[in-house]
């Protein structure tokens, strides 16, 4: 299982697989430059595998306040 | 990807560069944009004395470190608003930066100046944000001003840049195109203004944060029911992801282009009067921020 989180909620997914990064930004419909998408302390570009598991974070980059 | 620098994996893509970078080439390359900035609308040089306004978001703190890394002499103000628990966090935020950082912080509280900004919600029946905007800029200016700094640097970037061009544009409002950009001269008692973030995204500053480990406050004001511009930036993203470097190209263009057309109209323009009350400039007799004042003491 890969699961997700989506920071600015606490919304927690998860996705039995995901091919790349570009496919998990689909699912949730997020642009690419919108949000950072950290897999442990690294940053992920859109066109990296994922696969079947793992933990990503979703931060939004946008500030709001 | 491979970073474009040195072909390790990229952490990083930025589509209106056509590039990606590792982490350590992305530090470069962000460190060379705000330089770049700086330099290309001659913001202020290593012998000002720079005093940055400093929220506790991802933006001015990022801007904190840029500017201490590149060796400016850097003053941090915060402005504590008095609203509970947001402004606690916020400060607390920045206090803990700048001790691990060791870098020079002022905090001043409104509530002292007057203006705590719960009672000024109650009673002001204008948006907050435009009010409490309004304080933040009068008490920053006054603060540079009466402590001598040659530069006043916030940490607005270029989406916030964009966005406020394109809500400008879409009123013609000939005042505020003359006066926007990444430098304000100083004039009177308003001292220079900066924005060294010009060249860089939200995007960009949000990655930059992240990389240096910055602890910055993520929650919105709770008075805050979506900050500003928030809908122009979804057009403008929508733009920039058919067209990258649209945002970059439309601010820039701008600059060189129609800033000088609307300064000329703006030239006619009466100069600013000094308010009654505070001395600071005005276009009325008594300021908005003394009228805010006024209101809270009737
Ligand atoms: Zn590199
Ligand atoms: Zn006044």
């Amino acid at each position: 299982m890969v699961r997700v989180l989506i920071e600015s909620t606490g919304e927690q997914r998860e996705f039995r697989a995901l091919k790349s990064v570009t496919q998990l930004l689909n699912r949730l419909g997020l642009k690419s430059t919108e949000v950072l998408v950290i897999r442990g302390r690294e940053l992920l570009t859109p066109d990296r595998m994922i696969g079947h598991e793992g933990e990503i974070r979703i931060r939004h980059v946008v500030s709001r306040g | 990807m491979k970073c474009r620098r040195c072909s390790e994996l990229a952490q990083v893509r930025l589509p209106s560069h056509h590039t990606g970078f590792c982490a350590p080439c992305f530090e470069t390359y962000f460190l060379r944009q705000v330089e770049r900035g700086i330099h290309e609308h001659k913001q202020f040089s290593k012998e000002d004395r720079v005093l940055l306004a400093v929220s506790g978001g991802k933006d001015s703190l990022g801007l904190l470190l840029a500017l201490t890394r590149l060796g400016y002499d850097i003053t941090a103000l915060h402005i504590d608003l008095g609203i509970p628990v947001s402004s606690q966090g916020a400060r607390a935020t920045v206090e803990a930066y700048c001790a691990a950082h060791s870098i020079k912080l002022h905090v001043l509280e409104t509530a002292e100046k007057g203006l705590p900004i719960p009672e000024v919600k109650k009673r002001v029946n204008r948006p907050i944000c435009s009010v409490c905007g309004k304080i933040k800029r009068h008490w920053f200016n006054r603060f540079a001003y009466e402590n001598g700094y040659d530069v006043l640097a916030t940490g607005h970037n270029l989406d916030d840049e964009v966005a406020r061009l394109f809500a400008n544009t879409l009123r013609w409002d000939q005042a505020y195109l003359a006066g926007q950009g990444p430098v304000s001269p100083a004039e009177g008692k308003f001292v220079r203004k900066v924005k060294p973030l010009c060249r860089l995204t939200e995007y960009e500053t949000a990655v930059w944060c992240f990389l240096n480990g910055i602890e910055h406050v993520l929650a919105a004001c709770p008075y805050s029911a979506g900050a500003s511009f928030t809908g122009h930036k979804k057009l403008l993203a929508d733009l920039e992801e058919r067209s990258p470097g649209m945002k970059m190209q439309f601010y820039e263009h701008f600059l060189q282009r129609g800033k000088p057309a609307f300064q000329a109209v703006r030239a006619e323009a009466p100069p600013l009067n000094e308010c009654a009350r505070c001395g600071y400039p005005s276009s009325m007799e008594v300021c908005g921020v003394c009228r805010i004042k006024d209101q809270l003491e009737a």
